[in-house]
């Protein structure tokens, strides 16, 4: 089943011509039951708004979506009942305690107090509970949002930026928990521009550009896409000029291990005959594996960077 | 009706984990008690003073309707509603599963409950009174003058209350609503005033003014005919004209009209607006 559709969906902050944001233009994807789908992209590229619209916060400007099937406000306020979220900061009472900050989030979801403790207790925050939420670190009030997502035990769980502020081991404990509920067939939806994190957590991304979405799918074949490999020679920007000029190349990117360039076609002995050609001898050539963090800088840059400015 | 109680029980929760809303509440109870203290120990030393229901209900209703309460009404929805929006709490309300419209369905009902407290603090603290006050009553506890003026006095608190709303809904802050209400209380004197000294014409709509018409109704000669004839007659005895006033449904109908504008208003801003 589709847990998440949307089609051309858009948002247009303001009405005057000249200052309206597009913060969302046109986009469209799907997320399946079970799927760990990050959501990726730089900073203002329209990931908050786009699960705001989700959650029925922002009211979309264009386009439609449905929650489990559900496109009709009766059903989606339905569907939202089986979704856990949390958007941007943590949002709670500040002059209430932790727990009776979940007492209003449980109340509204219809679910008893002994859940409350249970999540309390998963997210470490047990301990803390009596205190005032206003006192509360950064990363402390991110765990209680992770609390409150999951009272209801929801089967869509949908995360912004859940590991913003966390120490590493905060870190690994959301990926821990996000494993847990993963195995436990839950379906996840999480935004952030921690590339290794959702490299390492995800089994699907999309990544956006601007409010439009510039690749998605699996995160093996996100990452795997095209063929890239790895040179070294005596003279670096000679090489890396030389491989700017050749005609299959589609990225060149140099890196303390040498040049790496991304290659539209997998026959690497007409790039060695092409740099011999031109007095290039290669004393290395492998092929290499792109990380996100490339695909990612790849796609999300104004201007595919030039070797000159690299290189100066 | 089960969402009806969820909206109560967290609304409730929200305002009793409150300080300022504690602060208010027994403010108002201190105000509310003084005039009743001052009445029994009155009549206590003069028994020509009754201190009795009937009798006593437009001295314990007026203090309810033209004292303090309709602003500690105002100021304690701004207090219980904007800071919805500047916390972001709403937003996370409605992620938590209500829809906008539950959401504002809630701060409707904060604002039913804030009504009912404010007038039954006063018609109980006034009640209570009584009780220890040695005058005799007439045969009725409450007549429906009584009742009338009740009526006032709920119009009177819903008028504020609703007006409230709207600011906060509107400002989505409580610092720049509670500026603006304070302000607007300012500008509407002067808007009289000038209307006043304009003309004739002028001078007859005024009475439809807002603040004008709350007055009215919480005046207690609009409510009890008797004692409007009493003060005409002797102002006439003294060559003034009399005391006149709009009808009392006139009243009490611009007083609801301009409450339902601003919950109108206010249900569409939160409807329509991102969160
Ligand atoms: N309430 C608003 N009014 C006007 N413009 C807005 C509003 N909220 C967001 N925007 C604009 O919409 C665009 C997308 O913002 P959004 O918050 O969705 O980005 P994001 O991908 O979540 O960024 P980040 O990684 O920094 O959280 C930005 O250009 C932003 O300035
Ligand atoms: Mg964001």
């Amino acid at each position: 089943m589709h847990i998440i559709q949307t089609s051309d969906l858009t948002k247009r902050y303001g009405t005057h011509v000249g200052k309206s944001v597009l913060a969302v233009d046109r986009i469209s994807f799907t997320v399946e039951e079970g799927q760990v789908f990050g959501f990726l992209g730089p900073n203002g590229s329209g990931k908050t708004t786009t699960i705001g619209m989700l959650l029925g916060i922002i009211n979309p400007t264009g386009g439609a979506f449905s929650l489990f099937g559900a496109s009709d406000p009766k059903g989606l306020l339905a569907a939202r009942s089986r979704v856990g979220a949390t958007l941007e900061t943590p949002n709670f009472y500040p002059y209430m305690n932790g727990r009776d900050n979940l007492r209003i989030a449980a109340a509204i979801k219809g679910v008893g107090r002994c859940r409350i403790e249970e999540c309390l207790e998963l997210v470490g925050l047990a301990g803390r509970a009596k205190d005032c939420f206003k006192t509360y670190s950064l990363g402390m009030k991110q765990r209680l949002a992770l609390a409150a997502t999951m009272l209801n035990d929801p089967e869509l769980i949908i995360l912004d930026e859940p590991a913003n502020g966390l120490d590493p081991q905060g870190m690994r404990e959301i990926r821990e928990i996000i494993g847990i509920l993963a195995s436990r067939g839950k379906t996840i939806f999480l935004s952030s521009h921690l590339l290794w994190e959702v490299e390492r957590t995800c089994s699907h991304v999309a990544i956006v550009r601007k409010g439009r979405i510039v690749t998605m799918g699996k995160v093996k074949e996100v990452v795997s896409e095209g063929t890239s490999v790895l040179l070294r020679a005596a003279d670096r920007t000679t090489l890396a000029g030389a491989m700017e000029r050749y005609p299959e190349v589609t990225s060149v990117r140099c890196t303390d291990d040498g040049i790496v360039v991304g290659l539209s076609s997998g026959d690497l002995a007409s790039v060695t005959r092409y740099l011999a050609g031109q007095g290039i001898y290669l004393s290395y050539l492998a092929p290499h594996r792109q990380s996100l963090e490339e695909v990612f800088i790849d796609l999300t840059q104004d201007n595919a960077d030039s070797m000159t400015k690299i290189a100066s | 009706m089960k969402i009806l109680s969820v909206l109560l029980r967290i609304e409730v929760l929200k305002a009793v984990k409150r300080k300022v809303f504690w602060v208010a509440v027994g403010a108002f109870v201190v105000f509310a008690t003084i005039p009743t203290v001052e009445g029994v120990r009155n009549t206590r030393r003069n028994p020509n003073l009754a201190y009795a229901l009937p009798e006593s209900w437009p001295d314990i209703l007026g203090t309810a309707a033209m004292g303090p309460g309709p602003f500690f009404v105002a100021v304690l929805m701004i207090l219980l509603c904007a800071p919805e929006f500047s916390w972001r709490t709403g937003r996370q309300n409605v992620i938590d599963g209500l829809s906008k419209e539950r959401l504002y369905a809630g701060k409707a009902i904060v604002l039913a409950g804030l009504i009912l407290f404010f007038i039954a603090t006063p018609v109980l603290i006034g009640v209570g009174g009584t009780l220890f006050s040695p005058s005799e009553g007439g045969p009725a506890v409450i007549r429906s003058t009584d009742l009338s003026y009740m009526g006032g006095l709920a119009l009177i608190l819903l008028f504020f209350g609703s007006a409230s709303l709207l600011l906060s809904a509107l400002l989505r802050s409580s610092g720049p609503a509670l500026g603006v209400f304070f302000l607007c209380l300012i500008a509407e004197e002067a808007v009289t005033g000038l209307m006043w000294r304009t003309g004739e014409r002028l001078r007859a709509a005024t009475q439809y003014l807002p603040f004008n018409v709350l007055e009215a109704l919480g005046d207690d000669l609009v409510h009890y005919p008797e004692e409007l004839a009493k003060v005409n007659t002797e102002l006439a005895e003294r060559g003034s004209g009399p005391w006149e006033f709009l009808d009392l449904e006139v009243l009490a109908i611009a007083a609801l009209t301009y409450s339902s504008i601003f919950l109108a208003i206010s249900f569409l801003s939160m409807r329509k607006r991102d969160l």
